[in-house]
């Protein structure tokens, strides 16, 4: 037993501030009164949060536990089925193809939305005249871009003899409109969310600041050149930013929806190809009233979600430095 | 979209709140209900579905309304098709559902047996009147329980076309009522002739009514009268690959529709024809521009089978939780019999159900073209279908959304009746 040893600071802690000492030897945790009415004026403080999460977060998210093992049509009472979503969803086709479609959506859009923050913020790190300006202009389409009308905006240039078809028509390149083809609809999805770049370029940004000018100075001296300065000395040193970047963006990737449901029209068209997971979900929950395998299917993408960041952090103990570690 | 309806749902919570007190008030069973108080000021939530045009009519039928009543006003909100039905699933079940709303017979089944709407019977002759109401129409509006709903007016399947665009095309007009084959001519003609802008017409197989028509005129329903598939998986596929000779060469690539979703390919100006409820003629004409649309009958195999049938769409209802059922069932009378929303709406919520509506739509122009579409017809006319079965409206735009993913070339038709099948048998519950 260490008891004794992990309480003597403890005594001599409170003894200094003035409370009882026999009070603290008894309950084992040196807890004064003057801090009790502390932790309550912080609960109450804390109340009208707390009583949002409860009623708004995590009351909905205990009940769609019990739905996800419930048929429920919204009109009738939920009738308990046990597993039978999860059967019917490892049959479903549409849900596969909702599950394809979402990990190419990660997968190929969150790499490429990571080098594009980096790559800007790295250019916007150079100390030149209007750097400002810049840093407002590139941070700009992340602040509008979650909303509708941006959707409805890409609608308009992605389709036939729109901006975009007239400019690549303009080279000699004759896709046709995008919105209404099946292949080029997820590159304008995932071109739609690397153009929102902006929130893991500040971010990076505050991580390039924070790297010590005389690693670049000593690497400079031992003659490497831009490449190599960026590999040995920018990536390990940005490893925490990149990690939290990345851990962010995935997360957020996967749970794209408004951009998908208004460029899909709310059904997952063209042919399917924007069905992503939680338009899917939404179609089952609200179109088809399906509230019991909808909400299976959410509890699937946050178990997926929890699973793939559980890897992630196990990898991060490879690639990721942080300031003052021994290694 | 989330704005809204955040909003409504807490005006739902309060109305729910109230309610509780009047429900337990009011749910003794047998009493006359009260009289309508003109007193007391009073404000009805209303929604439909439906584009400018409509809510323009809308807000001229409101205002007559509250000239007629100063003590209630009427709140109102619309949307699309789509959306809207989604928004009150969510309202069902958080029993947050407007005073009235606009009504499809597709889900009447579904809310109506599910203690959702207001049982309109009880204001029978007292607040709603239904002598003027074709007695055919009104039932449509009946389940076991009572009358939840009550058509606005009636529509049958048509042949759209738009003159200007086939000028241009030079092209002669589909007469209309004669053989398929005469029709893909015309489409193909149409096609030929416009140089890739202008198509002669639509995947006559995408949509569930173009299946139901081609069922029945091989005498055939949709479905049995127990409610279920009346039709193999195999008579699906074959119906979509019917299609096929016509989406590779003749009718719009479905590719170009999905770009302007929501206006179809006939209302964009895409295409000189399309297959639709006569009721959209008035919604034709506004998003398409076009200075006239005529109206003819759809093609058939068979002149001697009653294909066609008179499809109440429109319905108006009021919600079983409303705190105002007097009022509520005064604005649904009012929408329903007054000459006024005749002269407002014309046909374009169909023909009016109601004669004392009729009398006042006065139609002329396109309206009268629809009633002389309908009168023309006459002989086409067989017995409506039973009532749609509860889940009818999710079955419908599942046939829809795989009827476009054929014309897009991203399933086939054979995998696409498979998906119907194992979708439907879901939705029906077997």
């Amino acid at each position: 037993m260490t008891t004794d040893s992990a309480h003597a600071p403890a005594a001599t802690r409170t003894a200094e501030s003035g409370a009882r000492p026999a009070d603290s030897r008894r309950t084992g945790a040196p807890r004064p009164r003057r801090r009790n009415g502390d932790t309550i004026a912080g609960y109450v403080f804390l109340s009208p949060w707390l009583l949002g999460f409860v009623g708004l977060t995590l009351g909905p998210m205990l009940a769609s536990l019990y739905l996800a093992f419930t048929d429920y049509n919204l009109f009738t009472a939920p009738e308990w089925t046990g597993l039978e979503n999860l059967t019917r969803m490892a049959e479903d086709d549409k849900f596969w193809s909702s599950v394809r479609i979402t990990l190419i959506y990660v997968l190929v859009g969150t790499p490429i939305k990571l080098a594009a923050a980096l790559a800007v913020a790295m250019l916007l790190n150079y100390k030149a005249r209007g750097t400002g300006f810049f840093r407002s202009a590139f941070y700009a389409p992340s602040l509008i871009g979650a909303s509708v009308s941006i959707a409805i905006v890409w609608r308009a240039m992605f389709s036939t003899d729109g901006p975009v078809d007239g400019t690549l028509n303009l080279f000699g390149i004759n896709l046709g409109g995008w919105i209404g083809n099946p292949s080029l609809i997820m590159p304008m999805m995932i071109l739609l969310a690397v153009w929102q770049f902006g929130a893991p370029m500040v971010i990076f940004l505050a991580g390039l600041k924070g790297v010590p000018a005389e690693l670049y100075e000593a690497a400079s001296v031992d003659g490497a050149k831009p490449w190599r300065k960026f590999i040995s000395v920018t990536v390990p040193m940005l490893s925490p930013v990149i990690f939290f970047n990345l851990l962010l963006e995935m997360i957020n990737a996967f749970q794209v929806f408004a951009s998908a449901y208004i460029i899909g029209s709310g059904t997952g068209g063209p042919g399917g190809a924007t069905n992503f997971y939680t338009v899917y979900l939404y179609t089952r929950a609200f179109a088809n009233n399906q509230m019991g395998y909808a909400s299976a299917m959410a509890w699937v993408l946050l178990l997926a979600v929890g699973v793939l960041a559980f890897i992630l952090f196990r990898t991060s103990k490879n690639w990721v430095h942080y300031a003052g570690d021994s290694k | 979209m989330f704005r809204t309806l955040s909003r409504r749902t807490l005006t739902g919570v309060a109305a729910l709140a109230a309610t509780g007190l009047v429900l337990t008030g009011c749910g003794g069973g047998g009493d006359e209900p009260a009289a309508l108080d003109t007193e007391e000021q009073i404000t009805l939530n209303y929604t439909f579905w439906g584009n400018d045009d409509r809510a323009a009519r809308y807000d001229q039928a409101i205002t007559a309304f509250e000239e007629k009543f100063p003590n209630i006003t009427i709140n109102d909100t619309f949307t699309d098709y789509p959306s809207y039905w989604e928004k009150r699933q969510t309202e069902a079940a958080g029993g947050g559902l407007p005073d009235v709303m606009q009504f499809d017979y597709t889900y009447l089944r579904q809310y109506g047996d599910n203690g959702l709407l207001l049982n309109l019977e009880e204001y029978f002759d007292n607040g709603v009147t239904t002598d003027a109401i074709d007695e055919s129409l009104l039932t449509t509006g009946k389940l076991e329980d009572g009358t939840f709903a009550i058509p606005t007016g009636y529509s049958a399947w048509s042949v759209f076309q738009n003159p200007g665009l086939l000028a241009e095309a030079g092209v002669e007009p589909y007469e209309g009522g004669t053989s398929w084959e005469d029709y893909n001519t015309y489409m193909a003609a149409v096609t030929e002739a416009g140089g890739g802008t202008v198509y002669g017409g639509t995947d006559t197989t995408q949509r569930i009514q173009d299946f139901e028509l081609k069922l029945r005129q091989d005498g055939q329903e949709l479905f049995t009268e127990e409610g279920e598939l009346n039709f193999t998986q195999e008579e699906l596929a074959d119906h979509w690959k019917e299609g096929q000779e016509n989406r590779d060469k003749v009718t719009v690539p479905q590719s170009k529709l999905e770009e302007i979703n929501p206006v179809s390919g006939f209302g964009g100006n895409l295409t000189t024809s399309e297959m639709s409820w006569s009721n959209f003629l008035g919604g034709y004409l506004g998003d398409s521009g076009a200075e006239e649309i005529t109206i003819v009958a759809p093609p058939t195999s068979n002149p001697d089978e009653k294909d066609l049938y008179r499809k109440v769409g429109l319905m108006q209802a009021a919600s079983s939780s409303t705190e105002h059922p007097e009022a509520a069932a005064a604005f649904v009378d009012f929408l329903i019999n007054s000459p006024e929303v005749g002269e407002i709406f014309g046909a374009t919520l169909g023909i009016p159900a109601s004669e004392t509506q009729l009398e006042g739509a006065n139609l002329e122009g396109p309206d009268k073209a629809v009633k002389d579409y309908l009168d023309s017809v006459e002989d086409r006319i067989g017995d409506s279908p039973a009532a749609p079965v509860a889940g009818f409206g999710a079955i419908e735009q599942t046939f829809w959304d795989l009827g476009k993913s054929i014309g897009l070339g991203s399933v086939t038709p054979d995998d696409a009746a498979q998906q119907f099948f194992d979708e439907a048998s879901v939705t029906l519950g077997n």
